[in-house]
């Protein structure tokens, strides 16, 4: 719909012109009058006028008041809210007092006070006094939906919010609504809980106390908290959130909805993994090996100096391990030191990253409006950046063909086709790049591994530009991070290295295998930036004081004693990486709701090495699950989302060899073995199997599988 | 299972959406297993191809859908304004007495199932009773043992 | 002295017009064969002058509904005709009948709706508690699939419901036949434009189905030429409660209800005398004795702000509580609330809370007036009209009956007691909740 059109309404006497199609709830507010609401939630699909909150009187129409959240704006529409009309008010009033009548009012003990809708607008429309002199509907409660949710049925109104988030959003159908009438309530199947991605989106959603997180249950009341916004940094997407923090501690995540990006959605990994915060294994003391005694905890003071020895002893034969968690600011420092004060420019990234699909730069938000969404690479979006599954989905409620394989006349014949690519090869996005630009795609996003790994290697080649040979033997390796201290070719590379100096947050990580341990720090408590999978820039806070000092800060002063000048501020690092790498965007503006760098223009063809092809057998395609990795790791409520020992089938492979879903199947590979339930997707295409690493073992790339 | 399996796919096939087959999918799944066991809901979900949980969801909306065990017989007598105006209550308490059962329960040995129930659009012959699934009209309380021996007697 | 006036049931005493042959043996499907032969907009039109309105309790006419629906080349989905035959409504009971004895010309009927709305596809929704209905309507499709001329390329689906009075409205009856929750959708969009799988839907009752062979047979003015003006052709009536003779009776519309009640219905038994008449089905405003010299026809009933409905007239002699008949109702509504509105779910259980605490009388005058003014706060709130209906009911029992409420207050206690029939009915009420899903995760 052209928002040229446009229709002229008067609501409470005020006449105001709005874009045909805007829902009366959006116009009001366009009037700057609030039409109160419970149910009505657009990201959640058509309005469905269950709790009657919004009751307005609308001309032209019937006498009766209209659920207002159930209109759109109609050229010399007349709207009369509680404001102005005796009806609405006496119909809005009518339903809270309803809304109340089997409602606890436990409002003192209950999470949500303070910060709730229904609290809000009793004060503000309810009736002052209770008539209802029988005994309230009781419920079992509290009830844990999940290790993560805990559902206060009694507190419930059936808005029907988080069963349409589990239908309609999340289409995982876990979450639902059983019996009928005033026996309604909100239920998973039996007693499973609800296992999904998403889940905790519900808890947001929520308009009463009814769902609440278990991990912020108690844990604070409204005026006491603190919300620093910032951005996840659990995966590629980099959604915007709020971390509430009290007394120095984080809290709870919310969504900070940035439109173009997460529309306000948030996956349990981004909203429930701070907890690796307060690990036990959490490091607070550098640690040093020394002879015989083996390690001990050593000042920071003490710890600069060994490091400024290993790096001086190794003159130049210095090799350094990225995670692509650092921050743009960090990774630039790290280059910075010891490019320019050691002329030691090899780096080992976590994985390869190409800029030509800066050409066909497009906001997230872009799959939803799209034709086509070809979805290519074999390996799942959800596992690797959750809200893009999201975008997808609603894509396909809207209409979208989604494909799993490549249909090269479907994406040249559509109007919006965007490709996305996700799994192994695509040469850091070089391949969908390519694509795109033969088959005139609209947009194409490659997703990487890591949550920054763009951010990193821009950082690290514009900390300096000269080169050199990779040292042989190596003389020290730098392991800069948790994930890279985890990852088993750099693993390898630490046995052939002479010395190792490790960051890291966590001692199980970094313990036993390093010359010296620097205690590293979360996402959470970093001050900078990180570049998303859409090459968004957007801005890193510290949400609360780490227990040792940050990375950024110990760099800077090793970089004083290899006179190398480096700003000890982010702000300072991003102005000067800024003006290199990211068109000189000032820091202040990646703050709020970061911009899109505009696509760079079209270049010359794109040229790609072939992907490797299959030849005969199946393709395993084995992932790391969303759940999974060190910070996961280490929270205890989200154990119960590991991935199950399951195997993904395309439909078509599954019927050639007459296996059912649910079905136990072999897969093999020249001598090795594994044992898996079958899970049939349609997102899947054929010729390939799809496995979680924690379960392919030693699975070769070529499998066969039987019953 | 497959059978079950086969004949949902059959009834989907009637539909323009295989969603309208819940319906057939659960009154089936209940014939089959006696009531809608978690068992039965996943087997249901399997055939339709959707969450037991979304199975569930839809059953327990329906009052011949049971998620509970009930007995092999069922006994449902309209209690509504026009059979009550005739005697309905008088109806279901000599069913009451027959069975040794209050309206809700079962009997103990799981044969026989009594409970009163909404409007069956019989008003006109009252009393209705409803034995699994058949109407008898007309019904009056001391009808009511003939009835109950036929159930026994197994018939 | 009233009399019968049979179109939709015309030929069942003589023949059993459940077989094919004797159908045809009195011209059945001769009226399909005629509308075939003419346009889709020439059988609207035809229903149009007929002036027929729909008999499922909304009473829109008929052929402006169709007229609604959008033709093929302007929304290419598919067109559905859907048959409400879900007739839950407490005092109905014609539905089942006319399925029972005449399928062939409801489904005649059914066939030229399709053809009159474009539509390939038709089902059926019919009440699950309906076996023998059922079972007749199956055997009669089966006669059809082996006459081919006469199924066209039509397929008919017999959809069956499993208990929900809220499935009767058509909103509901779409999302329960999409396999969902029978919970009501908002309207617009309206079924017309977007119903079953958001395609093009045209919802009818059984017995608007039944009344169209005839109309077509003798032309719609003929037909409008029965009854009384907004209130054309017969309407099965179906009468019940305290009659000599209840049962289903084909009337012309207009019909005055003292004539329903003593002539055709035999008058009230045992002597007694009438108290109240419940018009049009559990969701119409009641009427006190002396209120029924009046015409059975939807202006006359608009004069005392009531309705024929689905046309489920209940008689009710002096010895009834008018209390514990609003017990009765306002429990029935609270067990069919479909619990997605929240006047209607909490409304319709605080409804019947007041009720029993004025039977039982413990009530205070001021709880008379909360439990209209609980009625008031629900009617014209709600998303459909289940809850609107129950509030307007029993509201209406307070207003005809009011001196018997406030006798409960004041007496302490309901002044008939046991010998009113409905005493202590025990209703399904509180057994909906199964427990299945009250056990939860660890
Ligand atoms: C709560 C409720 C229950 C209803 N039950 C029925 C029913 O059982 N049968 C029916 O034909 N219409 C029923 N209706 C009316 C339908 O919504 C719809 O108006 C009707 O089926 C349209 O068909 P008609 O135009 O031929 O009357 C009900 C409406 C409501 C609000
Ligand atoms: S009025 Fe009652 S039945 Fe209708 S939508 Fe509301 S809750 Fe459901
Ligand atoms: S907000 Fe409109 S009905 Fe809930």
């Amino acid at each position: 719909m052209s928002a040229a059109e446009t229709v002229t309404l008067t609501i409470d006497g005020v006449e105001i012109e709005v874009p045909m199609g805007t829902g009366l709830v959006e116009a009001a507010l366009v009037a700057g009058i609030e039409i109160p609401v419970f149910c009505y939630e657009p990201r959640l699909g058509p309005p469905v006028g269950a709790c009657r909150m919004c009751l307005c009187q609308v001309e032209p129409g019937p006498p009766k008041p209209q659920a207002a959240c159930t209109l759109t704006a109609q050229d010399g529409m007349v709207v009369r809210t509680a404001l102005t009309s005796q009806v609405a008010a006496d119909a809005q009033n009518a339903t809270l007092e309803f809304i109340l009548v089997n409602h606890p009012l436990d409002c003192p003990v209950c999470d949500k006070g303070g910060e709730c809708p229904l609290q809000d607008l009793t004060f503000r429309y309810g009736p002052g006094n209770t008539r209802m002199t029988f005994p309230k509907r009781t419920f079992e409660k509290p009830i844990p939906v999940s290790p993560l949710i805990a559902l206060d049925r009694e507190r419930c109104i059936l808005c029907y919010r988080c069963t349409r988030f589990s239908e309609d959003v999340a289409e995982d159908g876990q979450l639902v609504a059983v019996n009928r009438g005033a026996g309604t309530m909100i239920a998973t199947f039996g007693d499973e809980p609800y296992r999904a991605p998403f889940s905790g989106n519900v808890i947001e959603l929520c308009p009463v106390g009814a769902l609440t997180s278990t991990t912020y249950r108690f844990e604070a009341r409204p005026w006491e908290i603190q919300d620093v916004p910032t951005v996840c940094g659990m995966c590629p997407v980099g959604c915007n959130v709020n971390a509430t923090t009290r007394e120095g501690k984080v809290k709870r995540i919310l969504s900070r909805n940035h439109p173009e990006v997460d529309d306000g959605w948030l996956c349990d990994k981004g909203r429930f993994a701070y907890a690796h915060l307060h690990a036990e294994d959490r490091l607070r003391d550098p640690i040093l090996r020394v002879r015989r005694r083996g390690f001990e905890e050593v000042s920071w003071e003490r710890a600069l100096d060994e490091a400024e020895r290993l790096l001086r002893e190794s003159d130049g034969r210095i090799v350094t391990a990225l995670s692509g968690s650092e921050t743009v600011e960090q990774a630039y420092a790290l280059g910075k030191v010891l490019r320019r004060g050691l002329g030691a420019h090899t780096a080992f990234f976590p994985e390869e990253m190409s800029d030509a699909l800066d050409a066909f730069r497009v906001p997230l938000s872009a799959i939803r409006d799209a034709d086509v969404v070809a979805v290519l690479g074999d390996a799942p979006v959800v596992e690797h950046a959750p809200v893009v599954e999201l975008w997808i989905k609603e894509a396909r409620r809207r209409g979208a063909r989604v494909l799993y394989e490549l249909d090269e006349e479907a994406v040249r014949s559509a109007g919006k086709a965007i490709l996305v690519w996700c799994g192994p090869g695509g040469h850091g996005g070089a391949t969908v790049a390519a694509l795109a630009q033969r088959l005139g795609a609209s947009g194409a996003f490659y997703i990487p591994d890591t949550a920054n790994g763009r951010g990193v290697c821009d950082a690290w080649s514009c900390s300096d530009d000269a080169e050199s040979p990779s040292p042989d033997p190596v003389g020290l390796l730098i392991v800069s991070g948790d994930e890279a201290a985890a990852n088993p070719d750099v693993r390898a590379l630490a046995e052939k290295a002479e010395r190792v100096i490790v960051i890291s947050m966590f001692q199980g990580l970094a313990a036993g295998w390093a010359d010296l341990v620097l205690p590293g720090t979360s996402y959470l408590e970093r001050d900078g930036s990180y570049v998303n999978l859409e090459g968004r820039v957007q801005r890193l806070r510290r949400t609360v004081i780490p227990p040792v000092p940050d990375e950024l800060a110990w760099i800077s002063k090793l970089a004083e004693r290899f006179d190398v000048e480096l700003s000890p501020y982010p702000s300072q690092v991003f102005e000067e990486v800024s003006g290199i790498a990211f068109g000189g965007i000032p820091f202040g503006e990646i703050g709020d709701r970061a911009p899109l760098p505009a696509a760079t223009a079209a270049t010359a063809p794109i040229e790609v090495p072939p992907e490797p092809t299959q030849n005969g057998g199946l393709r395993l395609v084995r992932y790391r699950p969303l759940f999974s990795g060190p910070a996961v790791d280490r929270v205890r409520e989200l154990a119960f989302q590991r991935p199950l020992p399951e195997a993904e089938l395309s439909e078509q492979d599954a019927r050639t060899r007459g296996i059912r879903n649910g079905e136990e199947i072999t897969i093999r590979s020249n001598g090795t073995s594994v044992r898996l339930r079958t899970r049939l997707s349609r997102e899947l295409r054929p010729g390939v199997v799809r496995v979680a690493e924690d379960f392919a073992g030693d699975l070769q790339p070529t499998v066969e599988i039987s019953k | 299972m497959s059978t079950y399996y086969e004949e949902v796919q059959a009834i989907k096939t009637q539909y323009p959406n295989w969603r309208s087959a819940t319906l057939p999918a659960l009154r089936l799944a209940q014939e089959k297993h006696g009531y809608l066991s978690p068992e039965a809901l996943r087997e249901c979900a399997e055939a339709l191809g959707t969450t037991p949980a979304f199975c569930e969801a839809v059953a327990s909306f329906y009052e011949m859908l049971h998620l509970a065990p009930t007995g092999r017989h069922m006994v449902e007598v309209c209690t509504n304004v026009s059979c009550a105006l005739v005697g309905a209550q008088q109806v279901l308490e000599s069913f009451e007495q027959e069975l040794g059962i209050r309206a809700g329960e079962t009997t103990e040995d799981g044969e026989v199932t009594l409970r009163p129930i909404e409007c069956l659009g019989g008003c006109g012959w009252a009393t209705v009773v409803s034995i699994d699934h058949h109407y008898r009209t007309h019904v009056k309380p001391e009808d009511v043992p003939a009835i109950v021996q036929e159930l026994r007697s197994g018939e | 002295m009233a009399s019968e006036r049979m179109i939709i049931m015309a030929g069942a005493d003589e023949r059993d017009l459940t077989k094919l042959a004797e159908y045809e043996a009195v011209g059945g499907y001769e009226a399909l064969q005629k509308a075939r032969a003419m346009s889709p907009n020439a059988v609207i039109d035809e229903v149009i002058a007929s002036e027929l309105r729909g008999r499922g309790g909304a009473f829109f006419p008929t052929g402006r509904k169709w007229s609604f629906v959008p033709k093929p080349d302007q929304n290419p989905n598919p067109h559905y005709l859907v048959v409400n035959a879900d007739e839950s409504e407490p005092g109905s009971f014609k539905d089942n009948e006319i399925m029972a004895r005449v399928p062939h010309r409801f489904i005649e009927g059914c066939l030229i709706a399709a053809h009159a709305v474009e539509s390939k596809s038709v089902f059926i929704y019919i009440r699950g508690e309906y076996t023998g209905p059922y079972e007749v309507l199956r055997s009669a499709l089966e006669e059809l699939r082996d006459r081919p001329e006469l199924r066209g390329d039509v397929t008919i689906v017999l959809h069956r419901g499993a208990g929900a009075y809220i499935c009767g409205e058509e909103t509901a009856l779409l999302e329960s036949l999409e396999g969902k929750r029978g919970q009501p959708r908002t309207k617009p969009p309206f079924p017309a434009v977007q119903g079953l799988n958001a395609s093009p839907t045209v919802v009818n009752n059984v017995e608007t189905m039944a009344t169209l062979p005839p109309i077509i047979e003798m032309g719609g003015a003929e037909y409008a030429k029965l009854g009384v003006p907004d209130s054309r052709g017969t309407r099965v009536v179906s009468i019940s409660g305290h009659v000599e003779r209840p049962g289903n009776y084909e009337i012309e519309n207009g019909t005055s209800m003292r004539a329903l009640i003593y002539d055709l219905g035999g008058g009230i038994p045992g002597g007694r005398e009438l108290k109240a008449v419940i018009p049009g089905g559990s969701s119409t405003v009641i009427l006190k004795g002396d209120e029924i010299d009046v015409g059975y026809d939807f202006n006359s009933l608009l004069k005392l702000n009531t309705a024929m409905g689905s046309a489920g007239v209940v008689a009710l002699d002096e010895r009834c509580c008018m209390v514990q008949l609003g017990i009765r109702i306002s429990e029935f509504y609270e067990h069919e609330s479909c619990g997605k509105c929240t006047p209607c779910r909490e409304g319709t259980r605080w409804m019947t809370q007041i009720l029993r605490r004025l039977e039982s009388g413990d009530a205070l005058q001021s709880e008379l007036d909360l439990l209209l003014d609980v009625c008031d706060r629900i009617n014209g709130k709600c998303l459909c009209p289940l809850g609107e209906t129950a509030a307007i009911a029993v509201a209406s029992y307070v207003e005809k009956f009011r001196a018997e409420f406030i006798a409960h207050v004041e007496q302490g206690g309901c002044p008939f007691g046991e010998s009113s029939p409905l005493h202590d009915v025990v209703a399904p009420g509180a057994m909906h909740l199964h427990s299945a899903s009250s056990a939860v995760p660890a």
